[in-house]
């Protein structure tokens, strides 16, 4: 059995994988299906009825990402009877959200995928706002936070927490026009299974969940620097904002494009206060002959560095003195601590922090 | 690791041992957890109960000290049951025979007497782990950080080896790395014996190699460790210090005989982001930048090469430690390079060492999965399993163990067995994580795990201050009383400052490696009254 086969997607012939679903099919193919719902990481659930697509031979519209991909399927994305689908679906869930003046979806800065599907369209129908009875909780957990007037159950958090974080920690609750993401008994996450991991907000295709420790307001002068995590070994990605010469908020690259497959822990996510914090050493110091420090410049700190080291090495050798790099510091610069202890020093005493 | 993260998910069989991974290696875990809900088997050996014991089938609680009983028993089980992989044994394996005589004695049933797991669970777990194909074993420092540390990983390789789980997908022998850039500091040859790229200072043609790079005459004696480092300051043979992103103080054990020594070094430079505890004995401290303020690499668990990019600049005049040391270096009169960037110092490394030749930082930022060496050449794609043509060696060692007790076991004096470890919230000596401003909600000061049957017999209650003694040093601490730790064991987090667990710890090191046994030393614990002053005397 071939391990890919053909079928047609808007009159294009894609090749889909075994078991492939047609969302994947297309989305491998470039044919972007909007979808609230799909996260790669997760079992498709078929529960935002946005993907929608014609199946021939299929009397109803499907859901794409949960209908499998098969050989000679010939399926349609875009067609009249989708976007009316959409446009009815679109105001259904538009009237459900909390609006902003100009009675559009709220624009905050992780992305709001009603905003960007609704905000150009000119087929919405004009239903009067839905004041559902859903609530949120109080929390007082210091990282994570639900707006339930953006939330549109879509049950991508709670699946991520069941199915990748696999804690469990939050849940649909209530029934019909109360349904909400809860917690058993609706506790502050604090005193549940949470690990504080995030991964509930970066799967929210509508900002209902957020950060409480970044703005969400958008600003379109922010940057996104991608780079390593700084904690353990398992070197996850990272997309540094940066507003203002500031780490503004941490997030994980997109999922299926990096070691972390887009998660992040609490530490990784929420533990950067550091960078900015007014106890950083700003300048060196060098100990005065009463015991104390007092600042100094660079080329004092220096010339002090290598006198002290040098008196040392000329005395009694270089094997008198002890070269600790870090597993903190990058490649290089664990490069170029063994290089000064070998070739300016003349010993092999250096050791990496991490070797006890 | 022998093999790779993402392909955690898709193996059958996991055994992890000496590894919180929740809590020290959070995303691993998540892998972990992804396998168990694919329907793979995880076996849990640890003395605690931990947050990743929720969803194993099976948790060996075994007494601290003691992973070379269950280890071997293991070893033992598979032999005498033949389920060893004769055809990998003998085309890629030496010493096996030598493995089972000394497993022999090993039975599971004594094995149970010693580690407190019942023979069965032995027996169960030593069958499903040869028996399945895609089964991994995953530790960390719980398995390293003893006097018989390299006989734990000796005893765990050998597993592997007669299973013939190496060189394969999802299985394999994989130590999960405590640090951002453990793996990148041993690679760059921050070593006593190893160049970068493992080449030995002892091999005459690695010398002459670095020599002719380096352009000056090179120590062939190696170097000393850094216990070694450290008993040499308490002696007097090392009588300057360079310390670059460790707070020393914290993190090595007995830290109360080591601040003495402190005093008698000549001259100390500490280059580090924070002030931290060993400044306060420097000469001159130098402010660095941090990792969102520079450029580099760093190479994760699974030798993954990743790009760190400055983000922003760094506060005041705090430099990056790349630039600092290339200018030390020159104040000292060697001829350091003026590196531009980073990419020209990796790329002076890579040169110099087979494993990473093909790997740049320019070929890292075409690929957000980094490259994982061995990448010999420009267009080799990087290695994500080890061994997967026969042992890199030729032949693959297995080395006999036998069990040898922890330096130090309780006594009346000293009734418990301590344990120190991390905790999902923080970070080692936490320099960073209790400055993130949320950090007291979760977890505000030091904690000491004692289980219900000795708090009670201690007069302890759940939420009392305690102070826990060793024959170095006392910390205070609160009590959590809990059924997750065994009857006679206690754990404390490493994390805190001002009750720093490392008073206690017992600097006794492992025979190779000089690590510290952290995970066990004998203390005594007792309640202290509400001001905290008067101990009150423990029955």
């Amino acid at each position: 059995m071939s391990d890919t086969f053909p079928l047609v997607i808007d009159g294009q012939t894609v090749q889909a994988r075994q078991g492939e679903t047609v969302l994947q099919a297309a989305d491998r193919a470039g044919i972007q299906i909007p979808t609230f719902c799909n996260d790669p990481r997760l079992t498709p659930s078929g529960a935002c009825r946005m993907c929608l697509v014609e199946v021939q031979g299929q009397r109803r519209l499907q859901p794409s990402c949960a209908w499998k991909a098969e050989p000679g399927q010939v399926v349609t994305t875009a067609s009249e009877r989708i976007e009316k689908h959409r446009a009815v679906l679109l105001s259904m869930y538009l009237a459900d959200h909390s609006q902003d003046e100009a009675g559009q979806a709220a624009d905050i800065a992780t992305g709001n995928k009603l905003r960007a599907y609704t905000v150009d369209r000119d087929d919405l129908l004009p239903l009067a706002p839905v004041h559902s009875p859903r609530v949120g909780r109080a929390d007082d957990n210091p990282y994570i936070a639900f707006d339930p007037d953006r939330c549109i159950l879509c049950a991508r958090c709670t699946r991520y927490c069941d199915e990748v974080e696999g804690v469990s920690a939050i849940q649909l609750v209530e029934r019909g026009g109360h349904t909400t993401i809860g917690t058993a008994g609706m506790v502050g996450l604090l005193a549940t299974s949470c690990e504080l991991c995030g991964g509930c907000i970066a799967t929210c295709p509508t900002g209902a969940l957020f950060e409480k420790k970044a703005d969400p307001a958008p600003d379109p002068d922010e940057t996104i620097v991608r780079s390593t995590c700084n904690f353990c070994g398992v070197g996850c990605q990272v997309d540094l904002r940066v507003r203002d010469g500031r780490i503004a908020a941490v997030e994980a690259p997109p999922p299926g494009t990096t070691v972390n497959d887009g998660n992040l822990c609490v530490k990784g996510r929420f533990a950067y206060d550091f960078v900015h914090h007014d106890e950083r050493l700003r300048s060196p110091l060098i100990r005065q002959a009463d015991g104390s420090f007092r600042q100094a410049t660079w080329p004092e700190a220096l010339e002090r560095v290598a006198s002290g080291l040098k008196k040392i090495r000329d005395r009694d050798g270089g094997d008198a003195l002890g070269f600790i790099s870090s597993s903190r510091c990058t490649g290089e610069e664990n490069y170029l601590m063994q290089k000064l202890a070998r070739a300016a020093f003349g010993t092999n005493n250096c050791h990496q922090c991490a070797a006890t | 690791m022998t093999n790779s993260i993402p392909e955690i998910r898709d193996a059958d069989f996991l055994f992890v041992i000496g590894s919180n991974t929740t809590e020290a290696h959070p995303i691993i875990a998540m892998e972990m957890k992804r396998a168990v809900y694919r329907g793979a088997t995880l076996v849990v050996a640890d003395p605690r109960a931990i947050w990743l014991t929720e969803v194993a089938d099976l948790h060996l609680q075994l007494h601290p000290g003691t992973d070379v009983w269950l280890l071997n028993a293991m070893a033992h089980v598979i032999i005498e049951e033949d389920l060893v992989d004769h055809a990998f044994i003998e085309a890629h394996v030496e010493g096996f025979d030598a493995v089972a005589a000394a497993v022999a004695d090993y039975t599971p049933e004594q094995a149970e007497q010693v580690t407190g797991i019942p023979a069965d669970h032995i027996r169960r777990v030593a069958r499903q782990y040869a028996t399945t194909e895609r089964a991994g074993i995953y530790y960390t420092l719980g398995i390293t950080e003893h006097t018989h540390g390299t006989d734990n990983v000796y005893a765990l390789a050998n597993l592997v080896l007669m299973t013939g789980h190496l060189g394969k997908p999802s299985a394999g022998m994989n130590p999960l790395r405590g640090q951002n850039n453990v793996q990148g500091a041993n690679d760059a040859g921050a070593s006593p014996v190893f160049y970068p790229g493992y080449q030995r200072v002892t091999d005459d043609d690695a010398r002459q190699r670095f020599e002719a790079a380096w352009g000056v005459p090179l120590s062939p004696f190696p170097g000393t460790t850094l216990p070694a480092m450290m008993e040499g300051v308490k002696h007097g043979t090392v009588k300057g210090l360079y310390v670059m992103g460790e707070d020393i103080l914290l993190s090595e054990p007995n830290c109360r005989d080591l601040e003495e020594a402190m005093n008698r070094l000549e001259f100390m430079v500490v280059q580090d982001i924070f002030f931290n505890e060993t400044c306060r004995f420097a000469d001159v401290v130098l402010p660095a930048a941090c990792f969102a303020e520079k450029d580099g690499v760093f190479t994760n668990s699974d030798r993954r090469v990743q790009r760190v990019r400055k983000a922003v600049e760094p506060p005041g005049d705090a430099r990056a430690d790349w630039e600092i040391l290339c200018d030390v270096a020159r104040g000292v009169g060697y001829p350091m390079p003026h590196y531009a960037h980073p990419r020209e110092v990796y790329a002076e490394m890579a040169a110099l060492c087979d494993k990473f030749a093909g790997i740049r930082h320019e070929r890292i930022d075409q690929d957000p999965r980094g490259l994982q060496w061995p990448c010999p050449t420009a267009d080799h794609p990087g290695t994500p399993t080890l061994h997967v043509d026969g042992p890199m060696r030729g032949k693959a060692l297995m080395t006999p163990v036998t069990y040898r007790p922890s330096a130090e076991l309780p006594d009346v004096e000293y009734p418990l067995i301590l344990s120190t470890g991390r905790t999902l919230y923080h970070y080692n000596c936490a320099t960073q994580t209790r400055r993130e401003r949320h950090a007291p909600l979760t977890q505000p000061e030091n904690f000491l795990q004692i289980h219900p049957w000795d708090a009670r017999r201690l007069g302890v209650a759940h939420g009392d201050r305690i102070e826990v003694r060793s024959r170095r040093g006392a910390v205070r601490a609160r009590a959590q009383v809990t059924k997750d730790v065994r009857k006679g064991c206690v754990w404390m987090p490493l994390h805190f400052a001002e009750a720093r667990a490392n008073l206690l710890t017992n600097e006794a090191g492992d025979a190779v490696t000089g690590t510290a046994e952290y995970k066990v030393c004998a203390v005594a614990v007792a309640r202290v009254d509400q001001d905290g002053d008067e101990a009150v005397a423990a029955r």
